[in-house]
């Protein structure tokens, strides 16, 4: 509708003249010739004129509608965006009736059974807690991405450490290498405005896969810098490393790539992540060779 | 033998909680909803009630509210929501006694179950988990402006300590685990992060402990978590 009155905005003055011609042909206009006189120049200059206006009128057009058609698209994201999250509140809250009779039924179950029954009961105890475990993380990351969050200055320095130190205790740690390098000269990594805890988890996350992707024998390496008011916080190691076809959806909720079926996971880590960094206006990136590794980047604005 | 009222709407969880909770050593009463639930406790209270929040009809939270200004002080423990913290913070704020997140481990709501009635019914006025004010010595808790006090002077605390301290101090006595802890405070069940409830505990420390390296309010229990061993009253 817009674009149809501004073109017929930008025929006016056509018009206008079409129909002065016609008059002054028809004899309605003063029949006397007007003897006005211009040179070159002055004929370029307004040949000129009328080409710039109708440029900046093209112009113009070109951006409003490209505007309108941004508008729209975040209006789509963000729509997208809510439904996902209505959809995983709904998923959530309608497996959790189902969920808890399910426990409340192997806890009987393991209160009765024969021994010889044992492992099925715990089969199914175990899984369900799994279930359970899935519904609560992925009812997380929704909550991260809309809740409000906490934002004082955080010391990531000693965050990344803290989290190395629980890394090294984590089962296979010992047979991988962790290395951590942290600038402490000129001066350290500058406070991050945000939430301590949902930052741990992340950097906690990232390790976690880093250790559990590598084999034993295998290096992980935890860096950060600061630049151009940024904090870039890597970890890197030289695990099986992700094909490059997958790398986009490694961010995806519950998307396992089809080589690490055999690591256990929910899919669940890196989405989290992602979640809990751009919470904090920050962005993440990851680089991965198969055979080589991978390495996990997370910018955090200062 | 303690008399229970489990109120849950969804026949699948009372088919099979309430056979658990007599096997654990309670006599279990089953309410369908919020309306059979008010009429049985009128007909005789129990000694304690399980309430899931979402039902049909006559809602938890309005069992709750109307048991309440009846005057009512049986000890009650809401099943709630996990992640929906404004809900917890409602319901305790309204006068339950504790609550648990579904999907729960049967075996925890035994344990609340017990820990909530050895905490036994206060004579009167607001339980612990629903009283505004909360002190231990020199230190009060002041619940609806999230503030911390000790000797009248306020501590700084980030709100996760403040949630953390309050929920250590509604629980005083209970030795809580790192990760019940997680889940009720900061509505987690990552694995990974056990970590991060030691890292608040050590910040509580030094704000609310006379000496943080032999503290004597947050106290560890080695190999199963913390618990607060001050003296609570509300106030």
């Amino acid at each position: 509708m817009r674009r149809v009155l501004l073109a017929v905005a930008a025929l006016l003055p056509l018009a206008a003249g079409v129909v002065l011609a016609v008059l002054g042909r028809a004899g309605r206009l003063p029949g006397e010739r007007l003897f006005l006189s211009a040179l070159p120049g002055d004929w370029a200059l307004a040949a000129g004129a009328a080409l710039s206006l109708l440029a900046v009128v093209a112009l113009g057009t070109a951006g409003l509608r490209d505007r309108t058609w941004r508008r729209r698209l975040a209006d789509r994201v963000a729509e997208a965006g809510q439904d996902r999250r209505l959809l995983l509140s709904r998923l959530d809250h309608e497996l959790k009736n189902p969920l808890t009779a399910m426990r409340a039924a192997t806890a009987n179950l393991a209160a009765v059974a024969d021994p010889a029954q044992d492992a099925a009961v715990g089969t199914i105890e175990e899984q369900v807690l799994r279930l359970s475990r899935l519904t609560t993380d992925l009812r997380k990351i929704a909550d991260i991405e809309s809740a409000r969050i906490d934002r004082r200055p955080v010391d990531l320095t000693d965050l990344i450490e803290e989290m190395v130190d629980v890394a090294r205790d984590l089962p296979g740690a010992a047979e991988r290498e962790i290395s951590v390098d942290l600038p402490r000269a000129p001066w350290p990594l500058p406070p991050v405005p945000g939430d301590a805890d949902l930052l741990s988890l992340a950097v906690a996350n990232l390790l976690d896969n880093a250790l559990k992707y590598t084999p034993p024998g295998g290096r992980v390496e935890v860096r950060a810098r600061e630049a151009a008011g940024e904090v870039l916080v890597e970890v890197a190691d030289t695990g099986q490393g992700i094909p490059p076809d997958e790398l986009p959806q490694v961010w995806e909720e519950m998307y396992r790539s089809p080589s690490a079926r055999a690591v256990p996971g929910s899919g669940l880590g890196l989405p989290l992540v992602r979640a809990v960094v751009e919470r904090h206006g920050g962005h993440v990136h990851a680089d991965s060779r198969v055979g080589s590794g991978t390495l996990v980047r997370l910018a955090l604005p200062v | 033998m303690p008399r229970i009222l489990l109120v849950d709407d969804e026949a699948a969880i009372t088919d099979n909680l309430a056979p658990f909770l007599q096997r654990s050593g309670f006599e279990v009463v089953v309410a369908g909803d919020g309306d059979a639930a008010l009429a049985r406790v009128a007909a005789g209270p129990p000694d304690l009630v399980v309430l899931d929040v979402l039902m049909p009809g006559r809602d938890g939270r309005s069992v709750l509210r109307e048991l309440r200004q009846g005057g009512s002080t049986v000890p009650i423990i809401l099943l709630t929501q996990v992640g929906e913290s404004l809900e917890r913070a409602m319901a305790l704020e309204e006068g339950a006694d504790d609550y648990l997140n579904k999907p729960f481990d049967p075996h925890e709501l035994v344990a609340r179950i017990r820990a909530v009635l050895r905490r036994g019914t206060p004579p009167a006025g607001p339980s612990l988990t629903g009283a505004h004010r909360l002190r231990s010595g020199s230190l009060v808790l002041d619940r609806t402006s999230q503030r911390v006090l000790r000797d009248g002077a306020e501590l700084v605390l980030t709100p996760r300590a403040t949630t953390l301290l309050a929920y250590l101090m509604t629980h005083a006595g209970e030795t809580v685990s790192r990760e019940r802890l997680l889940e009720e405070v900061w509505g987690w069940s990552f694995h990974t992060s056990t970590r991060t409830v030691d890292t608040r505990v050590a910040e509580l420390r030094r704000a609310v402990e006379a000496e943080p390296g032999d503290p004597q309010l947050v106290v560890t229990v080695p190999g199963e978590g913390y618990r607060f061993a001050g003296p609570v009253e509300a106030a």
